[in-house]
């Protein structure tokens, strides 16, 4: 531990010389103003009392350039000065007070050993003044001369020590402290009861813009505290202070003012200080612009993470329905809309039950679709939400059982369709989130409802039309049996463009069309309508099949509006020929069976109509001998969706040869086995045809019509030609068969019959007609001369007209081989 | 329904000739309505008609009597019917069987007929 002296710097001790010397010297003049012995030489003193003066003056000057060594030597010349003082002014008390002066000064700025020195030349100094004065006094007087002081110095030194060790150590810890509270963070305040500042560190400094300096002195309140606040600031100091409690603490946010007059949030922490009845007010504060600030960044972090979740939770919702909405333009049928909408809007809502009702014209509603279990109420609760037009809520309504209800109308250009209602049990309630989130799935189920029911409209006019454009009934074709189904896809897919005709034309053939339009819809079964009359036209002026499919190139290629493509099979079957000829356009080819053995057609094909402008058509023939039979269809009979459509076409001829042979049980055969219980992707059109045996005689009944002499010619052909008849006696014979029909047509007719039959037997190389009708014979239409008569008569060997009361029977008798063919 | 004979005109030698080919089948159901087409096609002022049935496939007595009434009203109009009718041919058979030639002539082709009128 150092000694004491350090702690005073040398200009204290100067000063404090300066004030001893001039006390002394004041004080020894202060001797010569009182009466006193002559003996004193007053002019010795006073020069000693001015020299004294002199070197107090000196060292006060002198100031901060004052060396120890300099005081030690003014306080030896000060003793010296007393010495002289108290020898010319004789013995008095006076002096020993002035020497325990220096003593007590040697040993208050020195260290102990200069002190002791110090007090040794006083010492010496006083028992030589002692011993000049009075040589006679006792060796005690000279000890105690020289002890008082010495002893008196060492006591006083004593105590200052102790005193100073603890000044010391306040002094260390108050700078500590001090420190401390400079190098805070926070502002650190000490106020007086009445507010005024009494210390401000370095962290106030920095935080206010004040120095402690211009700080301390004034009151907090008109330094820091915003003009408005003032009172409170008042208010509030004065409770802390005057609270009962010792050692009461504040803890408060308010607004602070810095001395360039911006503002700032602060957060003081104050305390009452009670130091021995003295009150005092200490505080931190602390600036928390920018804690608020985090704590504000924080807050709108999480209500914006709570703003995404919720987002979120919206886009799940509205997503769900936009796939619902997407479900019904990708026209998938209402039904199936309603009964995932219900199952979503159960799982959205975390429903226990969720039911659409539907309204029909007269705006009555019914259930359109439900999950399980049953809404109690529901029905009631949907009137209610479609009278009143907007989503609500029904909560512990006594008519309602089983908990709350949540219902909104689903509306389509301003028209109630539906209501949509779902319930739950407590103490699951709706609210009003949920009913935000309804009313935002209905404005897209209400699109979709509608989307659906448009769509449903157009599909069945579309379905109705390309039924419309089949043939209703097919034409009786002799010696031919015909069969023919359509199929629409199932209802989720559009109607498709399959069509199929059946044409008879001139000399018994037929016409068998199938084609598939690659449009769907309205314009898929718009255009089969154009490209079915075009065909009939086409073929019916007698074109070969490859010019008519040529033809229908053309008309497709130029007129439709966009590029429109079809596949289409033009099939010829002439009976009597027992031949088959057909030109394929891109169609998947035809299948016939012969003696149980299915085989396709292949050949003929090119690319589909509407592709090139003036594609190559060939047309292929092929034997078709009675007994066989030819499949036409479309690819919805063969095409499943991931399989190859050879696959389905070997599916085909395997159902083909384990079919029965009649037509009609073929179709219904193949349907049954090819088209999955679902109903097809595609349309499926099938068109059958067999070439029936010829039978050794035959009977056929036919309308009175002329319209029944083509095709009754054509199956008398088909039947002379089987039965070994050549070119010339068929047409003759078929001539004759036909005079003695339009007779009975004619004749049989205008009697209100309505058929005649034919018959025909062959007996070895005879041949036998019958034509029978419900009429009388005539020999003679106007202007005919006969000539009806005349023909039968020539080109058959014999004719027998029998009369009978119900009809007439002509008999026809010719020999095949015999009568020369063309005369 | 269909209509079993279709009829094409023609006019050749610069409309005095008028051809009416026939293709089909001619029967009750058509012979009434194609003596109208044809009559209605041959102008006053043509010399004559040439009923084409080359490629007709079937005549019978309603046919062959639409011809014998088409051939009178023409004569009465003093124009010329001819009818091709190729021998060997069904048709041809019928027409030589109600002696068609009574009442015009029958040629094997076209181009012999119009040539005849012209």
């Amino acid at each position: 531990m150092r000694a004491l002296p350090e702690l005073f710097d040398v200009r204290i001790k100067a000063r404090s010389i300066a004030y001893l010397f001039g006390a002394g010297a004041i004080l020894g003049l202060l001797t010569l103003v009182f009466p006193h012995s002559d003996e004193v030489n007053d002019l010795a003193l006073v020069l000693l009392a001015s020299a004294a003066i002199v070197v107090a003056a000196v060292v006060w000057a002198s100031g901060e350039h004052v060396r120890d060594w300099h005081i030690h030597a003014v306080l030896v010349s000060g003793v010296l000065i007393v010495s002289l003082a108290n020898y010319y002014a004789g013995p008095s008390t006076l002096y020993p007070l002035l020497y325990m002066w220096a003593s007590l000064y040697a040993f208050y700025f020195f260290r102990p050993i200069e002190a002791f020195a110090h007090m040794t030349v006083v010492a010496v100094s006083y028992a030589i003044v002692l011993v000049i004065q009075d040589p006679d006094s006792a060796i005690v007087r000279w000890l105690l001369a020289v002890g008082t002081p010495l002893l008196a110095g060492l006591l006083i030194s004593s105590l200052l020590r102790r005193l100073s060790d603890r000044a010391q150590l306040l002094e260390r810890s108050e700078a500590r402290t001090r420190l401390v509270l400079d190098t805070a963070p926070d502002a650190f305040i000490t106020l007086d009861r009445d507010g005024v500042i009494l210390s401000w560190n370095a962290a106030a400094d920095r935080l206010f813009g004040w120095s402690a300096s211009e700080a301390i002195g004034k009151t907090m309140r008109a330094l820091i505290v915003p003009p408005e606040f003032g009172e409170r600031h008042d208010e509030r100091r004065h409770a802390l202070v005057t609270s009962d409690s010792p050692l009461a603490t504040q803890n408060f946010e308010v607004e602070f003012v810095r001395r360039d007059g911006s503002r700032f949030p602060g957060e003081a922490t104050v305390s009452k200080v009670d130091i021995r009845g003295e009150v005092f007010v200490s505080g931190f504060i602390t600036d928390v612009t920018e804690r608020l600030r985090r704590d504000a960044e924080r807050e709108a972090l999480l209500r914006e993470q709570a703003a995404r979740a919720e987002a979120e939770r919206v886009a799940d919702l509205v997503g769900s329905l936009q796939a619902l909405v997407d479900a019904a333009l990708a026209h998938r049928t209402l039904d199936d809309i309603l009964r995932e909408l219900v199952a979503q809007v159960r799982g959205v809502l975390d429903a226990d039950a969720a039911t659409i009702y539907l309204a029909d014209e007269e705006e009555r509603l019914s259930v359109g679709a439900s999950t399980p279990g049953e809404i109690s109420g529901g029905a009631e609760f949907a009137d209610t939400v479609a009278e009143a037009r907007e989503a609500m809520l029904s909560r512990d309504d006594p008519a309602i059982e089983g908990g709350a209800l949540i219902g909104v109308p689903l509306l389509a250009e301003g028209e109630v369709t539906g209501v949509l209602v779902a319930c739950a049990t407590p103490p699951r309630v709706f609210g009003g989130e949920d009913l935000t989130l309804l009313r935002l799935a209905a404005e897209r189920v209400g699109l979709a409802i509608a989307h659906a029911r448009v769509y449903e409209r157009e599909h069945k006019i579309a379905e109705t039309l390309q039924r419309s454009l089949l043939p209703d009934h097919l034409p009786t074709l002799p010696g031919l049996a015909v069969a023919a189904r359509y199929l629409p896809a199932a209802s989720e897919a559009e109607v498709g463009g399959d069509w199929y005709d059946v044409i008879p034309m001139a000399g018994g053939a037929v016409g068998l069309v199938m084609g598939d339009v690659a449009g769907k819809g309205l314009a898929g079964a718009s255009m089969v309508g154009r490209l079915r009359s075009a065909l009939r036209a086409y073929a019916l002026e007698g074109h070969d099949g490859a010019r008519v499919v040529e033809q229908l190139n053309r008309l497709l290629w130029t007129e439709a509006e966009e590029s429109q493509m079809a596949t289409m099979l033009y099939v010829i079957v002439d009976p009597a020929a027992n031949s088959v000829h057909w030109v394929n356009a891109g169609h998947p080819a035809p299948l016939m069976l012969v003696d149980g053995e299915p085989g396709f057609l292949e050949g003929a094909g090119s690319v589909p109509l509407g592709v090139l402008p003036f594609p190559t058509y060939e047309e292929v023939s092929a034997p078709m001998t009675p007994g066989s039979t030819l499949l036409l269809y479309t690819d919805g009979l063969v095409e499943r969706p991931g399989e190859n459509i050879d696959d389905g076409m070997a599916e085909l001829a395997a159902r083909v040869r384990e079919a029965p042979e009649d037509p009609d049980a073929l179709c219904d055969h193949l349907l049954a086995t090819l088209v999955p219980a679902g109903g097809a992707m595609d349309d499926v059109a099938i068109l059958t045809l067999r070439n029936l045996p010829v039978p050794e005689r035959f009977s056929a009944e036919f309308p009175a019509q002329p319209e029944s002499l083509a095709p009754m010619r054509a199956m008398l052909r088909r039947w002379l030609s089987h039965a070994g008849a050549g070119e010339m006696e068929i047409a003759e014979i078929t001539t004759a068969c036909g005079e003695a029909a339009t007779n009975a047509i004619e004749h049989g007719g205008a009697r209100g019959g309505t058929s005649f039959q034919v018959s025909g037997s062959r007996n070895g190389r005879e041949v036998e007609l019958a034509v029978r009708d419900q009429g009388s014979w005539r020999e003679e239409r106007p202007g005919d001369h006969g000539r009806g008569l005349d023909l039968m008569r020539t080109l058959m060997d014999s004719v027998a007209v029998e009369p009978a009361e119900e009809g007439t029977l002509v008999s026809l008798r010719r020999r095949l081989g015999g009568k020369g063919g063309s005369a | 329904m269909n209509d079993l004979v279709q009829v094409e005109i023609e006019e050749r030698e610069g409309a005095e000739v008028v051809v009416a080919r026939l293709t089909g089948e001619l029967d009750i159901s058509g012979a009434e309505t194609t003596g109208r087409r044809i009559t209605e096609a041959v102008p006053s002022s043509a010399r004559g008609v040439v009923v084409d049935m080359s490629d007709l496939e079937f005549i019978d007595s309603s046919g062959v009597s639409m011809l014998f009434a088409l051939a009178r009203r023409v004569g009465s109009r003093r124009q010329e019917l001819r009818v091709v009718a190729p021998a060997g041919k069904p048709v041809a058979r019928v027409l030589e069987i109600v002696e068609f030639e009574r009442a015009a002539p029958v040629h094997e082709d076209v181009h012999s007929a119009v040539a005849e009128i012209a």
